[in-house]
């Protein structure tokens, strides 16, 4: 710790508007690109799923990292943006009734996982539009 | 999930719910008290910061106490009714502040911080999935506590009426912090996660646990940590003594660098013996679980099946 105190014109007040980068991840984000038959329609549904506190859908957030359908069995594989998540518990269940509502879904699991980290290089191009509308720099 | 799938032994069961309980306590009891600066800190700016470091280590806690779920438990066997001489944070976490003393909430930060840092980096290459797969999540998180901290050291430290609060803060938390380090003592298996005779049920009885060395042994052969507490402590040594000093502050580390048992307090929480502010910090908590008269942790909604 060398570095004097910085003459107050100096100041930055505001140093940590900016989200920190995080590394591109291969495959992330996934968007359900390609999906077909009942896949496809967990996509969809999963798109009108929105970030409670941001009119974004959880795709494009890139909050979805895999899907699959099996035999009716859907499993999700979700992170959240933050650890300390305040609506991680509602974010699930909208995920799981959205999904529940969909022909050809008679289960869903519910994967929550932490890696990769998600970051702001997995929001999509859409999502950042829909960010940038509602007035965050990104 | 990948912690029901992997068979593990009693000792093994044992050393991951070690690591697991010391991991999640720390994080949960410093945000605890870290939430008591609300509406109480110096600026608004840094009353928010706090507040916010507050909850990350609140998430931090549950991705610890998810594994534990994993393993058996609930929320109420791992907060709400669970016996507080089983907590195994170490005493930095439950020390309050004494009043107004933004410095020592600084400084406990600051000691905290890069001791989580270190001790995050060791579970990089866990051999338990499930612990390596959290740990990007947190130290993304961490990076910006420890920033926040040793802005505000070397803010404190610019003149002596703050050097004096810091050297106090320093005196009175080091020793505590240096219980970081000390290998937990291990808590017996919940009766109610091991079924029968199944894995662990040997260790359901305090009698028959091996002690906190063995454990913490184990911790490190299984790989479920990769360096030992001693070496943490030894970097961590290296990293905060030296910055402490460049700001004119003074441990209680000798020059030789040799920390010896006497420097570190009898109750430490690691070894579950806790300092008395513990029952009030413990009763406080689980206050209003208590007066409604609650059984079980109450959910704003359910859970999603």
């Amino acid at each position: 710790m060398t570095s004097e105190t910085q003459p107050e014109t100096d100041a930055t007040p505001c140093g940590y508007t900016e989200y920190r980068e995080g590394p591109a991840i291969d495959d992330l984000p996934a968007t359900g690109v390609g999906a077909t038959g009942v896949d496809a329609a967990v996509w969809d549904a999963l798109y009108a799923v929105e970030d409670p506190e941001m009119p974004v859908s959880i795709v494009d957030l890139g909050l979805i990292y895999d899907v699959g359908v099996d035999d009716g069995r859907a499993r999700v594989d979700m992170t959240l943006t933050y650890s300390g998540c305040p609506a991680r518990d509602m974010l699930q269940s909208d995920v799981h009734e959205a999904i529940e509502a969909v022909d050809g879904v008679d289960d869903v699991d519910i994967n929550l996982v932490w890696s990769p980290e998600w970051s702001v290089e997995l929001v999509t191009e859409a999502g950042k539009e829909d960010l940038r509308d509602f007035g965050l720099s990104v | 999930m990948a912690a029901t799938e992997i068979e593990l032994t009693p000792d093994q069961r044992l050393a991951l719910e070690t690591e697991l309980r010391t991991l999640a306590d720390d994080e949960f009891v410093l945000a605890e008290r870290y939430t008591e600066w609300q509406v109480h800190a110096p600026t608004l700016e840094s009353d928010l910061a706090l507040a916010n470091i507050a909850q990350d280590e609140l998430g931090h806690a549950r991705l610890w106490y998810d594994l534990l779920e994993e393993l058996g438990y609930d929320e109420t066997d791992l907060l709400w009714e669970r016996d507080p001489d089983t907590f195994r944070h170490a005493t930095l976490s439950e020390l309050p502040f004494p009043e107004g003393e933004w410095a020592d909430a600084i400084v406990r930060s600051y000691l905290f911080d890069v001791a989580e840092g270190l001790r995050l980096e060791s579970l990089e290459e866990s051999a338990y999935p499930a612990i390596a797969d959290r740990v990007g999540k947190i130290q993304r998180e961490e990076g910006y506590h420890t920033e926040h901290a040793e802005n505000w050291l070397e803010r404190l430290a610019t003149d002596d009426e703050g050097g004096d609060h810091l050297q106090a803060a320093v005196d009175r938390l080091f020793p505590h912090a240096l219980a970081l380090f000390v290998p937990t003592e291990p808590v017996p298996f919940g009766a109610e996660t091991v079924s029968g005779d199944g894995a662990g049920s040997q260790y359901t009885d305090t009698d028959a646990l091996p002690d906190a060395a063995t454990v913490e042994e184990t911790i490190v052969a299984e790989g479920y940590r990769t360096d030992s507490l001693a070496t943490l402590g030894e970097r961590w040594l290296d990293r905060v003594v030296p910055t402490l000093e460049s700001h004119g502050l003074r441990t209680p580390v000798p020059a030789d660098g040799e920390i010896t048992d006497e420097l570190v307090p009898d109750a430490c929480g690691r070894n579950g013996r806790h300092t008395d502010d513990w029952d009030t910090l413990y009763a406080d908590f689980t206050h209003t679980y208590r007066e409604l008269g609650r059984e079980d942790a109450t959910m704003i909604m359910d859970r999603p099946e």
